[in-house]
């Protein structure tokens, strides 16, 4: 659907193992996203979607596998040796890269929503205040809350709060952003405010990995589809083939679930 | 009847609030309690109302009073510093800097303050010469205890580091207060640690951490009466060295406790002020109902979802 769409991944995930103790959440996991692209990942509560997530900006620590974003590895250093893990200023530097929106928004409350908006270039890249704040504004008026600048997050109503995050996250100009249940905490009827703002977004190009359970948002907005059950891909490819004919028992039984 | 009663429009009619009968009842008999008690201390001849009236602005009292506020201060500037110190210290990843913190606030803790200032101000007795010298190699230089530990210089070592140790729980429960998401977001934006630390984690923190200080300097400025075992001449030592000259003992420990009753109230008002402004800039305690209704309403920049087939209007294009 977009013809912006590269043909080398821009996310190349390989092999991804996850423990938590004894508890393997990803069980060996490929995950590929070119630029340009919106993959949406579904699947059950549980099944390690966020988890996945998390690995892909190294929130979480991989147990074995290679997460790389723009031809750079996330998290570690391969050696002949093994793999080192990056020091937690090269994790910030390769962070500032990757934009993540969470199902809680987790904006800072003690700032207002221009500031949420502003505080990462200021203080990660050291870019000059009128410059930011130009973007900030920018970006305001992008996600429709202009009038809302000065404004702390529990002035806001969820949806509000969410189009802010999404807001501060572009800020920092990332290479792709990361959507973890983004609407998935909102009351039902500011759930479209949010997933409009995602929509322009994805037709202006931006490379999006998208956790969600809004299946009529993969349907019309996703490049491709992937199905996870238990740590696992059960499937994927394109979504309005995936959703219409689904290929296995486990995709099936979820999408008649959900739809 | 109830026409007849209602020639006042029922909304401008009063309202009188429920009283309990215990609660005057209870009112009644404390008034009475409280006005026989103050009659008996104030016609008591051995309170000496006199010679309080006499002492309470003699000048050994109010120079002991400086000193006591002097201590208050410096030891509570030292003792949050060394809180700080000791909680990030607790955060470290590394194992013996979190065990070193532990033991510090293990030992100043479970201690009473009292036998830790009369050990620092013995000192003395168990290093006699306190030098500095390279391990194995010459004695860079020495001093005499006696001569650095003075008994202020005991009090503020004894009290900052005690204050040290409550201030580092203090510090530990509100930086464990802030969230995880906060510090997750702010990783996510990629803020190194100490950026992190002083743009999200710490500002937050501070609404936790403001409270319980105002209650540590409260018992910081009681506590500065302890060091009058070391004979510092804070407001207690210098009521002791009046009435162990004259033996006015009980009014000049009067003396003593309306100054102490002065400065904890004073203190108490600015910690009620000091809060209130961190209530007012705190925004996240103002509900979305504060908002005038006409601000919350979207202006409509994005064109207005309404259902599902917007969202399919939108992509047909
Ligand atoms: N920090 C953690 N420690 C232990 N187990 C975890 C942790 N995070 C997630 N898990 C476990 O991993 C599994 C997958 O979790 P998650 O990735 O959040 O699933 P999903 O997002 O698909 O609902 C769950 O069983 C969860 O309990
Ligand atoms: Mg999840």
């Amino acid at each position: 659907m977009n013809q912006t769409v590269a043909s080398t991944p821009l996310i190349n995930a390989t092999k991804i193992v996850k423990r938590f103790g004894d508890h393997v959440v990803l069980k060996g996991i490929d995950f590929s996203v070119r630029s340009g692209e919106v993959s949406c990942i579904v699947g059950a509560s549980g099944s390690g979607k966020s988890t996945l997530l998390r690995c892909l900006n190294a929130l979480e620590k991989l147990t074995s596998g290679e997460v790389w974003i723009d031809d750079e590895m996330i998290g570690w250093r391969a050696t002949k040796n093994g793999y080192v893990e990056l020091s937690p200023g090269a994790l910030a530097r390769q962070r500032a890269k990757v934009g993540m929106v969470f199902q809680e928004f987790n904006l800072f409350p003690h700032m207002t929503a221009l500031m949420n908006i502003m505080k990462a270039p200021m203080a990660v890249k050291n870019e000059p205040r009128a410059v930011v704040e130009e973007r900030a504004r920018r970006l305001l008026d992008r996600v429709g809350l202009s009038d809302h600048a000065n404004h702390y997050p529990a002035q806001l109503s969820g949806g509000q709060q969410q189009r802010i995050a999404i807001a501060r996250a572009l800020a920092m100009e990332p290479k792709v952003l990361l959507f973890d249940e983004p609407t998935s905490a909102l009351d039902p009827e500011l759930v479209n405010e949010v997933l409009t703002v995602m929509q322009d977004l994805a037709q202006e190009g931006m490379t999006m990995v998208v956790v969600t359970h809004e299946i009529g948002f993969a349907r019309e907005v996703a490049d491709s589809l992937t199905f996870m059950d238990k740590g696992q891909v059960v499937e994927s490819g394109n979504p309005r083939e995936m959703i219409a004919d689904p290929q296995h028992r486990r995709t099936k039984d979820f999408l008649s679930m959900v739809l | 009847m109830s026409i007849s009663l209602a020639t006042p429009k029922p909304e401008s009619l009063r309202r009188y609030p429920y009283r309990s009968k215990a609660s005057i009842i209870f009112g009644v008999l404390i008034t009475i309690c409280a006005i026989g008690m103050l009659q008996s201390v104030m016609r008591n001849p051995n309170f000496g109302w006199d010679v309080v009236a006499l002492y309470l602005t003699a000048p050994v009292i109010l120079k002991g009073i400086l000193v006591t506020l002097q201590l208050t201060v410096v030891c509570m500037v030292i003792g949050i510093g060394i809180g700080i110190v000791l909680a990030a210290m607790g955060q470290s990843n590394a194992m013996p800097v979190r065990a070193v913190a532990a033991a510090f606030v293990w030992f100043f803790r479970g201690t009473p303050l009292l036998i830790q200032l009369i050990f620092w101000f013995n000192l003395s007795a168990l290093f006699p010469d306190l030098s500095v010298s390279v391990p194995f190699g010459p004695e860079l230089f020495s001093i005499d205890p006696n001569a650095l530990i003075t008994p202020f210089f005991a009090a503020v070592l004894g009290l900052s580091l005690n204050e040290g140790a409550y201030m580092a729980e203090v510090i530990r429960g509100g930086l464990l207060g802030v969230g995880k998401g906060q510090t997750e977001a702010a990783q996510a934006l990629g803020m190194k640690p100490l950026k992190l630390m002083m743009v999200v984690v710490l500002p937050q923190a501070l609404r936790i951490i403001i409270p319980p200080t105002g209650n540590q300097t409260l018992g910081m400025l009681k506590n500065t009466s302890l060091v009058s075992v070391l004979a510092v001449s804070e407001l207690l030592h210098s009521a002791q060295i009046i009435y162990s000259r004259n033996y006015e003992t009980i009014p000049l420990l009067v003396v003593a406790c309306i100054w102490y009753l002065v400065m904890t109230t004073l203190l108490s008002g600015i910690q009620f002020l000091v809060e209130r402004k961190f209530k007012k800039s705190d925004r996240s305690s103002s509900r979305r109902g504060l908002i005038p209704e006409s601000e919350s309403v979207d202006t409509g920049l994005l064109p207005q979802p309404t259902d599902g087939p917007s969202l399919q209007t939108r992509t047909a294009s």
